[in-house]
């Protein structure tokens, strides 16, 4: 629909536009939006009180403490903002096996989600891609729904594929971003534990409010397609292992796929941040409207 | 242990072929996934298993193991194993159906015997059993057990023909000589005559008994149109005494003559009974009773009493109004226009008068001055104004009682020297009649027109036709029937025969007709139904003289050798292929369940 993928249906659409971004942190955002600023504003949320200086607007002087204290005392508020929203997508190799899985496909359209919840809530939203090839996206801040299409077209171009170290990464893309805000991370976190926790951990020291989407694939998650004798090679490093693999090792493989998801789950709830677990073999839409609360959405 | 076809087991090389292919095949497919995390904790799975890397599935050893009998069984595995065939015998021919004093018949107390004798043997080797008579033949392929051969014993029945001595002789005689049979037991009336064959075993049934038998029951027709027939039988006493027999003639079931004649010990006597009724069929029976009731009765048919029915075929019809006047002749007159040869099977008899079939008839037929350059018959033809007998055969059955001085013919043909007729009559320019034999039929060709003449007119020519038709009407000639066992030609016309048991069996006119080895009446079914009886007996005094049986004089090539154990190849083949059949129905099955559990696990 309009260039957005075939999960973008008019239905779904209207449900996204009920939702959005929860936020455990007030971040100062580029203009005015519907998120809480730390900054003191004009909004109806009461912040807290000054001393009247001439000049200041006789309509905020708080006259029942004028009457108590007998001293001017001026009302201040909080500012009321957009959010400056960042999602982060995985393009690395990992991303595109097993092929029949479509984890890539998968994470473009959770990261279009969050950018149309985002937008349609007039919150400001940069794109950004971890790894991946055949284009560049622009990290710069859209706003205004209509622009979700311009960013399905810039997603619809780029390839999955290449390595990188994913606490590295990260630590470059965050120096690149100048001001907080949310941040998702949408990835399918494959990797060592300690890469995963380390890149995490320096988005909670930078007081950013974090969602981190996991994107599995169902075959993958099961091991299906996997039997007998199988050399399996590592899509990022090339590193290869022979196994064999029967009913007991199938059943043992997707154990440590969900311990490995566990402890991904784990250590982000531990930092307050969000955590969302989505397999390919699930509906999406579904999916979507469903782990609202564990995306750091709201209605 | 050996191989037939040693040669095969080359093929033992292509299995480390195959089973480096089946190796290569299983290979551990290199499968690219989105990280080797998960899989690090599987590596140990491996290292555990004994043999290590690759995984061999116990299937692979399975097929090696289909392979390698594949070819084995392709080499042809034998083992040499000692084994004794034995050849048994039993004489089932008529005399056996002769009654002991115990009140069982002498094929009974051979087919106990014998089974006795089996009883005896290892079963080493393979069993042949054999029949005498009407011919001596093996009754089924070589069984591989005696209780198979004693089944096979138990459904052999005897039957109403004779041996043929001489034949048994010299079967028995190639049996003890043949390499492959280690022993022979036979079982039979007859004795073996000294010596007999190391390898034979001979079991006598049946002591001397005192017999009265009918040795030939024949009718004839003396003369064309006589309604009465001659019926002459011959009857043998076979016991040391003289004995008073008595015989009865039936015909269609009535008493029509009886005779009693005393005989002498080891005598025959021919009864005559000149002008018997005409009857369908005729059954004679002799009393008193006997050991062997077989002989004791005889059947005959009398076909020929009926009139004979004569196709005419002539441009002229008219010709045909003398032989109407012949008693006990129809004639139907057709011109050649209207004649088909469908129309014969109604008819005894054709006659061709100026005329000649275009194909040759499957009745008897008189061609009358056929016309030249015929060329069914390819009779020679040279018509002549004035023909002239030369000579005649005094002795054949066409010319006799035949005036020929007085016989004056005008204007006829000549005829050539004929491949298969031969001169009866014969003239200056060449033969005048012919007669011959082709395809069971009788054939004559006059070189002049007799029916115009017929009559007092042409006496001589009234003879002379009159004997030309009775020729081809079979008259005068004695209708002895058939005998059992011996085949007859199936008669033109005939589609099926019925058996004096009742069943019916499918016949092909001109082929020998062999299921004969019943005694009795035969129903020959013709188109539309029509039956035709033939009478067959046993008519043999040899078989039915019981009291003193010729002994067998078999003569054997190692008549002096016992036989000694042979050492015969036992295929293992069968074992082999068995084997790979169930071994591959078992991995078909069990790959079909591997199949159907994956299918169920699979989301």
């Amino acid at each position: 629909m309009f260039g957005l993928p075939d999960e973008f249906t008019p239905g779904f659409l209207a449900r996204l536009e009920k939702l959005r971004i929860r936020t455990r942190q007030r971040y100062g955002g580029l203009g005015r939006g519907m998120h809480l600023s730390p900054k003191r504003g004009s909004s109806l949320e009461f912040n807290d009180f000054r001393h009247y200086s001439p000049g200041d607007d006789f309509r905020y002087i708080d006259w029942g403490l004028y009457g108590r204290s007998d001293k001017l005392y001026i009302k201040l508020f909080h500012e009321e903002e957009d959010l400056l929203t960042y999602i982060f997508v995985d393009a690395s190799a990992s991303m595109a096996y097993p092929a029949g899985d479509r984890k890539f496909e998968s994470a473009i359209l959770t990261a279009l989600a969050l950018a149309y919840v985002a937008l349609a809530s007039g919150d400001r939203v940069m794109l950004r891609v971890l790894g991946g090839s055949g284009g560049k996206v622009n990290p710069s801040f859209v706003n205004g729904r209509h622009r979700i299409v311009e960013l399905a077209r810039r997603l619809h171009n780029l390839k999955p594929g290449g390595q990188f170290d994913f606490a590295t990464s990260l630590a470059t893309e965050l120096l690149a971003i100048r001001r907080a805000g949310k941040v998702f991370i949408v990835s399918d976190f494959l990797m060592l534990l300690n890469s995963v926790t380390r890149g995490l951990g320096m988005f909670t020291a930078a007081s950013m409010d974090l969602t981190a989407v996991q994107i599995l694939g169902g075959r993958e998650l099961n091991g299906q397609g996997l039997d007998g004798d199988v050399e399996v090679v590592d899509s990022e490093s090339g590193e290869r292992l022979r196994v064999s693999i029967g009913d007991r090792e199938r059943t043992q493989y997707r154990e440590t796929m969900l311990r490995l998801t566990r402890e991904i789950k784990s250590f982000c709830l531990g930092r307050g941040l969000h955590y969302a677990l989505y397999t390919t073999d699930q509906n999406f839409q579904n999916f979507f409207v469903r782990a609202v609360s564990d995306l750091g959405l709201a209605h | 242990m050996g191989f037939l076809y040693p040669g095969a087991l080359v093929f033992f090389a292509l299995i480390p072929a195959l089973v480096l292919a089946y190796l290569a095949k299983e290979r551990p497919a290199r499968v690219t996934v989105s990280s080797v995390l998960a899989f690090r904790a599987l590596r140990g799975f491996r290292r555990e298993r004994f043999g290590g890397w690759p995984r061999l599935d116990w299937m692979f050893f399975a097929e090696v193991f289909i392979l390698s009998l594949a070819v084995l069984a392709m080499a042809g595995p034998f083992i040499w194993k000692k084994t004794a065939p034995l050849a048994v015998v039993i004489d089932n021919s008529a005399a056996m159906q002769a009654l002991t004093p115990a009140g069982k018949s002498r094929f009974e107390v051979a087919r106990e015997k014998l089974d006795a004798a089996l009883s005896a043997e290892d079963g080493g080797g393979e069993i042949s059993v054999y029949v005498t008579a009407p011919q001596p033949r093996r009754v089924a392929p070589p069984f591989n057990t005696l209780t198979e051969a004693r089944i096979a014993l138990s459904r052999i029945k005897p039957t109403d023909a004779p041996n043929d001595q001489t034949t048994l002789e010299n079967f028995l005689g190639n049996l003890a000589s043949e390499a492959r049979v280690a022993k022979v037991i036979f079982a039979g009336s007859n004795a073996l005559a000294a010596p007999v064959p190391a390898r034979i075993h001979p079991i006598a049934v049946g002591d001397a008994v005192a017999n009265a038998a009918i040795g030939s029951f024949s009718l004839r027709r003396e003369a064309l149109g006589a309604v009465a027939l001659h019926a002459s039988l011959s009857i043998a006493n076979f016991s040391p005494d003289t004995r008073t027999l008595e015989l009865v003639v039936t015909g269609d079931g009535k008493e029509i003559a009886h005779a009693r004649e005393a005989i002498g010990a080891r005598g025959t006597a021919t009864l005559e009974f000149p002008a018997i009724p005409p009857a369908r069929i005729y059954e004679a029976k002799l009393a008193p009773d006997d050991a062997l009731a077989l002989d004791n009765v005889a059947y005959a048919t009398a076909g020929s009493v009926k009139n004979v029915s004569i196709l005419f075929i002539s441009p002229t019809p008219a010709d045909a109004a003398g032989l109407n006047s012949i008693p006990g002749v129809e004639v139907t007159a057709r011109t050649p226009d209207s004649y088909s040869p469908s129309d014969l099977g109604t008819f005894d008899l054709a006659i061709f008068e100026y005329a000649a079939p275009k194909e040759i008839p499957g009745v008897n037929t008189m061609l009358a001055m056929p016309p030249p350059g015929d060329p069914v018959f390819g009779l020679t033809v040279t018509p002549t104004a004035k023909v002239q007998i030369a000579g005649w055969r005094t002795t054949d059955t066409l010319t006799d009682s035949v005036n020929f001085r007085l016989l004056s013919l005008r204007g006829g043909e000549y005829f050539g020297t004929h491949p298969w007729m031969s001169q009866v009559v014969g003239g200056d320019g060449g033969a005048i009649v012919l007669k011959g034999e082709r395809g069971a039929h009788r054939f004559v060709a006059t070189g002049f027109n007799p029916f115009p003449y017929l009559g007092r007119r042409n006496l001589p020519m009234s003879v002379l036709t009159l004997n030309a038709i009775s020729y081809l009407a079979g008259l005068g000639a004695s209708s002895n029937g058939s005998r059992t066992g011996q085949p007859w030609l199936v008669p033109a016309g005939v589609e099926r025969v019925i058996l004096p048991s009742g069943s019916a069996v499918a016949a092909h006119p001109g082929t020998l007709f062999t299921a004969v080895s019943e005694q009795g009446v035969y129903e020959l079914v013709g188109p539309g139904g029509a039956k035709t009886p033939r009478a067959v007996n046993l008519a043999d005094l040899t078989e039915s003289d019981l009291s003193s049986s010729a002994p067998l004089k078999v003569e054997a090539a190692n008549s002096g050798s016992a036989a000694a154990p042979l050492m015969e190849k036992s295929s293992l083949g069968d074992y082999i292929l068995a084997a790979i059949i169930a071994l591959t129905a078992l991995e078909a099955l069990i790959v079909y369940r591997r199949r159907r559990t994956a299918e169920a696990a699979a989301p």
